[in-house]
């Protein structure tokens, strides 16, 4: 079974295109190196039993993140298997097999070798210590990969389990976009490292790690304590034993049903309805509701949303703790931001439920559409993040950061929602179809997006930028708060207006790169030059990653 | 010609006029031409991947042809899809809906985004809720994304009836849909021909289709092998299923093959 699995693997595989194949290819090659730079390169024994560790704990955080991060959903879904005359638990063993036969795997053993070297290099009779230890380096890394990953699948089931989930990808994009700061000083200190290792309280918390056992074992046998080294030994691969496991467990397909039966109307419900409707009687107020009851119920949403406003309050954490606690005060605005990110797919996050916008076409329904998303992700972010940043100024009683806080909450809501309505349009990239979503990025890729908002949010931002930082010289940041609200606005105002203009022209079009996939999508624009709207709609069919079945 | 002059002459409720289609050098649909006379019920039958959802794609705006063009009651679906649109109801297959909300709360947004106001969209919702047996889900909070394929389709279903059309296109309307539904699901479609509605379906399904319809397209390879009225199509032919047989052509089963299904 196990040998078919992996060769329906590599057929899937060959029917879908990556674009961020190669960027995790060069990631992989040279993490490789790097880890043997430091084996090879190591002063002495202890040295390189120190680097080692660390190596080993990037490697195996690599594939805790990776899967997440590069959207590498297993091709192989679990529920492929569930009709089959099979035990559960065999599939999911089945399928955990089928992890290990890849690039991503070879690497990594290829870099856990250096743990084999390790041992040669201490004591050549320990090599046999160190070949073991490999093997269930690779092991325990790639499970352990595949556990966070269903888990964080399985917990978008339910609500606690989004917010946990949350949590964790509000971190990593914490991490992503300000962990340079935390990692900076190791950095600076680092200039030695091959001379002299880590040491410190780094080298104490990398000891402890599982990924260090292995190292310990070979340590603790190249200086005669061979019952220690085989302690060591001995309980890194019973953890890797329980991780393969649980993770076999995890993979296995779900009989269960799709939905937990709820007790009480689903949230929001009385808000919004009932004789005295907060919203008007028109097809934006239709639209709003739609999108708030949608930000507030789909699991899938509340992700973006809240882990935008955790991200912004570990990035602000992040501040505090390296010594820059003015980035606290910012919180918010990075929540915004990044709302602006997790906003830039709606349409690809709605899938092809874009039919009913297709086949109710009035005469200015698709402008509702588009400004009613707008109003409604305006509605969610700013006041969330206008509070988590107040509360950090009132907290710290840093008061001079009103006028700066506040007028980059003002352009940054305006700017990134103009810019997220309008990728949402351009650059829109379906993931899973809502109704057979499974895994927490389900939802389509949106890497372009978010290098876009990286070089658009600035340059769009500009006049309120140069004012605020004009301001600040002349001793009157005041004077960025109407600008930023004269900058903000209007950039939202356009953007959202060139977003559904395009989607006046392009409705079936787009309808088209949802429902049949990018390879027929191509076909309706020109190969090269057009707009700048086409060339970004291009850039996107390029680079983001389709992970949709094509076809109908 | 304006709607209101079409809709007062002898123009077809539905007209397919060339659709052609072209998937990766395959081609889906080749110059697909129908005319639907309003009042009636045409089954449109092809086996997979004729080029039905396809055609059928073309013809309510969803899918661009290459070439050829659709009109509902005479209005060109690809030069005023406005107008065009607001004479049709669609019902596609196995997509998806704004998932997270409860079927009242998808009419509800689905009728004023159609401008019926609330009041009436409310009236018309909770009778169609009602009629097709969606009422208790809806009291229980469920959410589409909960609903099972045959409750998908009624919903599904209900979105194409809300705004009153005069022109229905169903794909596969009665598939995984229970009988019970099945026979409230003829008789909806009944009345509204009865009253000069015009419904096309498309369906698998040989006998629900003779029972069903008035007027019969076979497609095949993404050309029309025969239209007309259901007698026309049969033709001397005991069943549609043997017209369709002879037109698509079948691979019979041999005395020798599958023999160790029987062992």
């Amino acid at each position: 079974m196990v040998e078919l699995l992996i060769r329906l693997k590599f057929t899937l595989g060959r029917h879908t295109t990556g674009g961020t194949r190669w960027l995790t290819v060069i990631l992989l090659v040279g993490g490789t190196a790097a880890t043997w730079f430091l084996a090879v390169a190591a002063a002495s024994d202890a040295v390189r039993s120190n680097l080692l560790m660390l190596a080993l704990a990037v490697w195996a955080g690599s594939w805790i993140l990776g899967p997440t991060i590069t959207n590498g959903v297993g091709v192989l879904r679990s529920q492929y298997f569930t009709l089959l005359p099979l035990d559960r638990n065999r599939v999911g063993m089945g399928l955990l097999v089928t992890m290990f036969v890849g690039f991503g795997p070879a690497m990594t053993l290829v870099s856990a070798a250096a743990l084999a070297w390790h041992a040669y290099a201490s004591d050549p009779a320990t090599l046999f210590l160190g070949l073991l230890g490999m093997l269930a380096l690779v092991v325990f890394s790639v499970s352990l990969g595949r556990l966070v990953f269903r888990a964080l699948g399985a917990a978008m089931h339910s609500r606690i389990g989004m917010e946990i989930a949350s949590v964790q990808w509000g971190l990593i994009v914490a991490g992503l976009f300000f962990g340079w700061v935390a990692v900076q000083p190791a950095f600076v200190a680092a200039g030695n490292l091959t001379e002299q290792g880590l040491g410190g309280t780094a080298a104490t918390v990398l000891s402890v790690l599982p990924t260090s056992w292995p190292v310990l074992a070979v340590d603790a046998a190249a200086s005669g304590s061979w019952a220690v080294a085989f302690a060591w030994l001995g309980a890194f691969a019973s953890l890797t034993v329980v991780t393969v496991l649980v993770t076999g467990r995890l993979l296995a397909p779900s009989v269960s049903t799709r939905g937990v039966r709820r007790r009480s109307r689903p949230l929001g419900s009385r808000v919004l309805e009932g004789r005295r409707s907060w919203l008007p009687d028109t097809p934006l107020g239709a639209v709003v509701g739609k999108e708030l009851r949608s930000w507030w119920r789909d699991p899938w949403r509340g992700l973006e949303l809240r882990s935008a406003l955790y991200a912004g309050l570990f990035i602000g954490l992040l501040g505090l703790l390296t010594d820059i606690p003015q980035v606290m005060l910012f919180s918010g605005v990075f929540a915004v931001l990044i709302m602006g990110m997790g906003g830039a797919n709606m349409y690809g996050h709605d899938g092809t439920a874009l039919w009913l916008t297709v086949v109710g076409q009035g005469r200015d329904t698709l402008r509702e559409e588009v400004r009613g998303r707008q109003i409604a992700i305006a509605v969610l972010i700013a006041p969330l993040a206008t509070l988590l940043s107040a509360a950090a100024i009132v907290v710290s009683g840093e008061y001079w950061a009103a006028p700066y806080v506040l007028a980059c909450l003002l352009v940054f809501v305006g700017v990134s929602n103009g810019l997220a309505a309008l990728l949402s349009v351009v650059t829109v990239t379906p993931g899973v179809d809502p109704h057979k979503r499974v895994d927490a990025n389900d939802t389509g890729d949106n890497q372009t997006q978010v290098w876009i908002m990286m070089l658009a949010v600035p340059l769009l931002s500009s006049p309120t930028l140069a004012v605020l930082v004009w301001g600040a010289f002349q001793g009157s940041p005041w004077w960025s708060v109407p600008v930023a609200l004269l900058n903000g606005v209007p950039v939202a105002w356009l953007l959202g207006r060139i977003a559904y203009r395009r989607l006046e022209r392009r409705l079936p079009e787009t309808f088209t790169r949802i429902r049949y996939g990018k390879e027929i999508a191509r076909q309706s624009l020109p190969t090269n030059g057009g707009g700048l709207l086409d060339q970004l709609e291009r850039g996107a069919l390029a680079t983001n990653e389709e992970i949709k079945p094509t076809g109908s | 010609m304006t709607s209101t002059e079409a809709r007062k002459g002898d123009v077809p409720a539905l007209e397919l006029d060339a659709l052609t289609k072209t998937f990766n050098e395959t081609r889906a649909a080749d110059g697909v031409s129908l005319a639907v006379p309003r009042g009636t019920m045409l089954g449109l039958v092809g086996p997979n991947g004729a080029g039905k959802t396809t055609s059928l794609s073309m013809a309510v705006g969803l899918l661009r042809p290459d070439s050829g063009t659709a009109r509902v009651l005479g209005v060109d679906v690809w030069t005023d899809p406005v107008e065009a649109k607001r004479h049709l109801g669609v019902l596609p297959d196995g997509l998806s809906l704004p998932e997270r909300l409860t079927a009242g709360e998808l009419l509800d947004y689905w009728g004023r985004l159609r401008g019926l106001g609330r009041d009436l969209t409310r009236t018309r919702a909770k009778e169609l809720l009602q009629v097709l047996e969606l009422d208790r889900a809806e009291r229980d909070g469920v959410l589409v994304a909960e609903y099972s394929t045959g409750m998908r389709k009624k919903i599904g279903l209900a979105t194409a009836l809300l705004h009153a059309p005069q022109v229905l296109v169903l794909d596969e309307p009665y598939e995984a849909v229970d009988p019970v539904s099945a026979r409230v699901l003829t008789a909806i479609l009944r009345r509204f021909t009865d009253g000069g509605g015009t419904v096309v379906i498309s369906s698998h399904v040989m006998a629900l289709v003779e029972q069903l319809t008035d007027r019969v397209s076979i497609i095949a390879d993404g050309r029309v092998l025969a239209d007309g009225t259901l007698g026309e199509v049969r033709g001397t032919d005991a069943t549609l299923e043997d017209t369709f047989v002879r037109l698509v052509g079948a691979r019979e089963v041999g005395e020798g093959d599958l023999a160790w299904l029987s062992s």
